[in-house]
């Protein structure tokens, strides 16, 4: 990589705007101040005093302090009338412009989130105003979406710079503007009506509303008179010299998971917006309590639509196993009526479900039915093995056969061999991934003086990622180091079956020396299932990018064909698929089953189409071919978060399943129009 | 009729295939040698492409004999057919367009390294060894984790013939690879062709258009209506003439001699 970047090259820039990249560093600089000073309170305060800083305040410090050097060194580029002061006027610009649209929304959400929760409005409150002061926020809303929509689509309003810009941005503008001119004293009109409606749902702020637009609106113009010339496609060169919209979109391309990561972002920042009940310990724990589960059934899901197929039947093998592990346990198994202790009975109930994934894929294979139809037939057949097995519509309870929960003793070299394997699993990744990061510094600091500031910018961004990676790895190292010392010297530990699997983590769980332990809040249902659920996504995550097995999914739901003339057994590949969804099915149906040890005959009733929205929403095609593991995972949570957020920002939480249905249909669209091409 | 050589790559010996009461093939002897392009033509249904399922293994042939290099074999299943080293492009099957570039060329034979039980692809040694591979034969390609769908017909066939290049394969069929390429893409399909050629493979290359294989083929197999008309080399045949026989089924005065059948007509 020899690019360097002639700075001398003379560049059209319009002292306008020249001048206006240095008034937003110096406001920046100022916010940052102003804020530091206490003078401009943020989120949510805890007490009045100006010293005391909450998380949003120092993140927001933090942030304006970078903006104002970039803005800053903006400034002296295109002063200095460097070419590479162009590229970050580019970036400056677009950055700009989302801070403001985000202001926009982090004042529209809320709002409407409480329009939402609010269906009868109370007392004293003009309808017709009201509806008049909806339709204009929705106006203004509809008009920032197609300024940020047209902003990624239309290449060539990013080109024309000084010269006629493209037509279609005019109309959106224009749009944008009458939406503008209603919105506003529509939106003070609307938070008029509700003084302070629900306890917990923070006044909009439509002050907010102002800067947000002026951030939104300005560089769009900025945007406009700054010509740039044309760049060859070296890597360093594409970096700072593509347009960031197709910069974005080209990275954003690449990645299944793009879309749903987004949608996490947008969604996560929306609810913290909207409550302060969302970003809290209890309520991140009942989150990720409530879709871990299905996280895991997610994970098999995902692998098995990207080779093509799909499964109906997860929640009744769910039923089936927790049927089966539950009946081993109290009143003998449904085949052979044996009574087993829980471990045996745990792996027995999965090796049942493992079956029945087989007789799913098996009659697939053999009689190339679509697996629609006969996942839906085994889902009505599975469901009524259980029906049928708990007969009476009783429910199966650990407690009515047993006085006592399941003890397991833990030898203490259990805990060392586990702290070991870690160990040299951290090792392993530390030597793969160091090497490279440092590489890179060194490499970005060799070429730094060809490159300018840009140049020492980017030495700078990957010395901090190195450091850090290093110092995360180091830290984790430690841990496990210290985890080995401290059982090597230990005895063995008494813990309750069910807490392993799926107990609830409280400071004990922590198995760390005294160093390393910290406190769960009392309140936080926190649960081991997490965490198993975190391992198996990075497992089948490695499994499906960077295995000749995961290829060959691949290529199995993108073109059976292809995979079949290269010699791949496209049916080992399908069945295989159904025996892995089924136990990783299996694997939740223990996580459930451990964590309320009691089984009813609808256990896992409705999962599996819950499943496939969190699959769908993660990026992955029902078609095949294409997806991601970190995709479900995203997927899963964007749901979780839908979930508690609506109950906690006082919506009506039956509307959530018609606000997952949204959530799907803008997600495919989203997916689709990021990737722009092939949807095939 | 022209000489046979008994080295020949694949000699396919009175090949019948029946389906219940249709006769697709009718006792049809065909060849291929090493280094050569043979340019097997027909009209739709004329039997060309059972031919080369049978070749292939995606038919048992109902009565024939076929040699590979010499021996006889018995192709049951097309993993079959991929032992042997005969690599088919079919126009639609040659990729998987969501895959990259790089994973396409290494499909189903994945270069990995091992840690403890697990093996982990190598990925840098995939996308490396595809752009080497690809430019032996000519290819240029900028980025191998490039997906496949962005890239057009005739690049796509290209890459599929490049990767049959490079693992060394004896036989490349080549089914209608440029129906539906533009002139420029079908030009490079060919060039690619010639590549394969020169490396020592035999190449089938099935049509039923004449112009789109006349510049490359060295040789050409007419059939129809499931039996053989003839083989003609480049130099006994005009474009117009064989053009004739895949449709009128007719074969020039001057060159019957050469006709098998029409000798046992007589």
């Amino acid at each position: 990589m020899q690019a360097t970047i002639d700075k001398r090259e003379n560049i059209d820039v319009n002292p306008l705007v020249t001048y206006l990249t240095l008034g937003l560093g110096i406001l920046a600089f100022a916010v940052a101040a102003l804020i530091l000073l206490g003078w401009l309170p943020l989120g949510e305060r805890v007490d009045i005093l100006r010293s005391n800083k909450n998380w949003i305040e120092y993140a927001v410090i933090i942030l304006s302090l970078i903006y104002g050097i970039a803005a800053l060194r903006t400034f002296s580029g295109l002063s200095q009338r460097e070419k590479a002061g162009l590229a970050w006027a580019r970036w400056l610009t677009f950055i700009t412009i989302f801070i403001g649209l985000a202001l926009i929304l982090s004042v529209i959400i809320p709002t409407y989130i409480k329009l939402l929760s609010i269906p009868a409005p109370s007392e004293g409150v003009n309808i017709t105003e009201l509806r008049v002061a909806d339709s204009g926020l929705l106006l203004m809303f509809i008009a920032s979406i197609g300024i940020v929509y047209q902003l990624s689509m239309n290449a060539d309003l990013l080109r024309f710079v000084g010269k006629l810009p493209a037509i279609r941005i005019r109309y959106s503008l224009i749009l944008f503007l009458l939406g503008f001119l209603i919105a506003t004293p529509a939106g003070l009109l609307w938070v008029s009506q509700f003084p302070n409606a629900t306890s917990n749902i923070r006044t909009p702020e439509a002050i907010r509303l102002l800067p947000g637009l002026l951030l939104f609106v300005l560089p769009l113009f900025a945007y406009l008179s700054v010509r740039h010339g044309e760049e060859e496609s070296d890597h360093l060169r594409r970096a700072i010299s593509l347009p960031p919209h197709k910069f974005l979109q080209t990275q954003l391309a690449t990645s299944p998971s793009a879309g749903a990561l987004i949608g996490f972002l947008a969604i996560f920042m929306a609810f913290t917006m909207a409550t302060d009940l969302f970003l809290r310990p209890t309520s991140i724990a009942s989150i990720l309590t409530n879709v871990s589960s299905k996280g895991v059934i997610a994970i098999g899901v995902t692998i098995l639509m990207i080779s093509g197929e799909f499964d109906l039947s997860v929640g009744s093998i769910l039923g089936v196993v927790a049927m089966t592990f539950m009946a081993a346990m109290t009143v003998g198994d449904p085949i052979f009526g044996l009574i087993m202790s829980p471990l045996p009975a745990a792996f027995y109930a999965i090796f049942i479900g493992a079956l029945l994934g087989f007789f799913n894929g098996f009659i697939l294979v053999t009689t190339r039915i679509p697996s629609f139809i006969v996942t839906l037939g085994t889902m009505l057949l599975f469901r009524s093995f259980v029906l049928v097995g708990i007969a009476g519509g009783r429910i199966l309870r650990y407690s009515d056969h047993h006085d006592a929960l399941p003890i397991t003793v833990l030898s203490q070299w259990f805990f060392v061999v586990l702290a070991l394997i870690g160990l040299a699993i951290l090792a392993y990744t530390a030597y793969r991934v160091l090497p490279t990061l440092w590489q890179r510094v060194i490499h970005n600091w060799s070429v730094r003086a060809d490159n300018g500031d840009f140049g020492t910018a980017s030495t700078l961004v990957s010395g901090v990622i190195a450091v850090s990676v290093s110092v995360i790895l180091a830290l984790a190292g430690l841990w496990l180091v210290s985890i080995t010392l401290f059982h090597m010297g230990g005895e063995t530990i008494q813990v309750g079956f069910f807490d392993i699997v799926n107990g609830r983590w409280d400071g004990s769980m922590l198995l760390g020396g005294e160093g390393f332990s910290f406190e769960v809040p009392r309140d936080a249902n926190f649960r081991m299932a997490i965490v198993w659920w975190f391992i198996l996504v990075l497992f089948f995550h490695v499994i499906l990018t960077s295995t000749s097995y995961g290829n060959s999914v691949f290529a199995v739901g993108g073109n059976e064909g292809a995979a079949r003339a290269q010699g791949i057994n496209v049916n080992f590949v399908k069945v295989f698929n159904f025996v892995l969804v089924a136990t990783l099915t299996g694997i939740a149906a223990i996580y459930e089953t451990t964590r309320n040890p009691g089984v009813d005959p609808l256990k896992g009733d409705g999962w599996e189409l819950q499943v496939i929205a969190m699959t769908v929403i993660g990026g992955a095609l029902l078609s095949g071919g294409y997806g991601s593991i970190i995709g479900s995972l995203l997927g899963a949570l964007i749901v979780g978060m839908v979930q508690t957020g609506l109950v906690l920002s006082g919506a009506p939480s039956r509307a959530f399943a018609g606000v997952v249905g949204a959530i799907i249909i803008i997600a495919v669209i989203l997916n689709t129009a990021v990737r722009g091409r092939q949807g095939n | 009729m022209v000489e046979r050589n008994s080295t020949a790559l694949v000699e396919m010996v009175d090949i019948h295939k029946y389906f219940g009461s249709v006769q697709a093939l009718r006792g049809v002897d065909f060849h291929v040698e090493a280094g050569e392009i043979v340019g097997l033509l027909g009209d739709n249904g004329a039997g060309k492409s059972t031919l080369i399922k049978v070749l292939t293994g995606y038919h048992i042939p109902t009565k024939g004999q076929i040699y590979f290099e010499g021996n006889a074999v018995e192709i049951n299943s097309p993993h079959n057919a991929r032992e042997l080293g005969i690599e088919t492009v079919y126009q639609d099957l040659a990729l998987v367009p969501l895959m990259s570039i790089a994973r396409n060329f290494w499909l189903g034979q994945e270069p990995t390294y091992n840690i403890g039980p697990f093996k982990l692809l190598d990925k840098k040694r995939m996308a490396e060894t595809t752009l080497s591979a690809l430019r032996d034969v000519g290819i240029h390609i900028r980025d191998a984790e490039e997906e496949v769908g962005t890239m057009s017909g005739g690049e796509r066939q290209s890459i599929a013939i490049g990767r049959a290049v490079y693992f060394g394969k004896k036989l490349l069929i080549l089914d209608e690879p440029t129906s539906a390429l533009s002139v420029g893409e079908t030009q490079k399909v060919l060039d690619y062709t010639h590549a394969a050629k020169d490396k020592g493979m035999g190449v089938i290359f099935i049509t039923h258009n004449i112009s789109q294989v006349h510049e490359v083929a060295d040789r050409f197999t007419v059939i129809q209506r499931g039996r053989k008309l003839g083989d003609f080399r480049k130099e006994d045949v005009s474009e117009v003439e064989v053009a004739r026989m895949i449709t009128a089924g007719e074969v020039p005065e001057r060159l019957r001699l050469f006709d098998p059948e029409a000798e046992g007509a007589d």
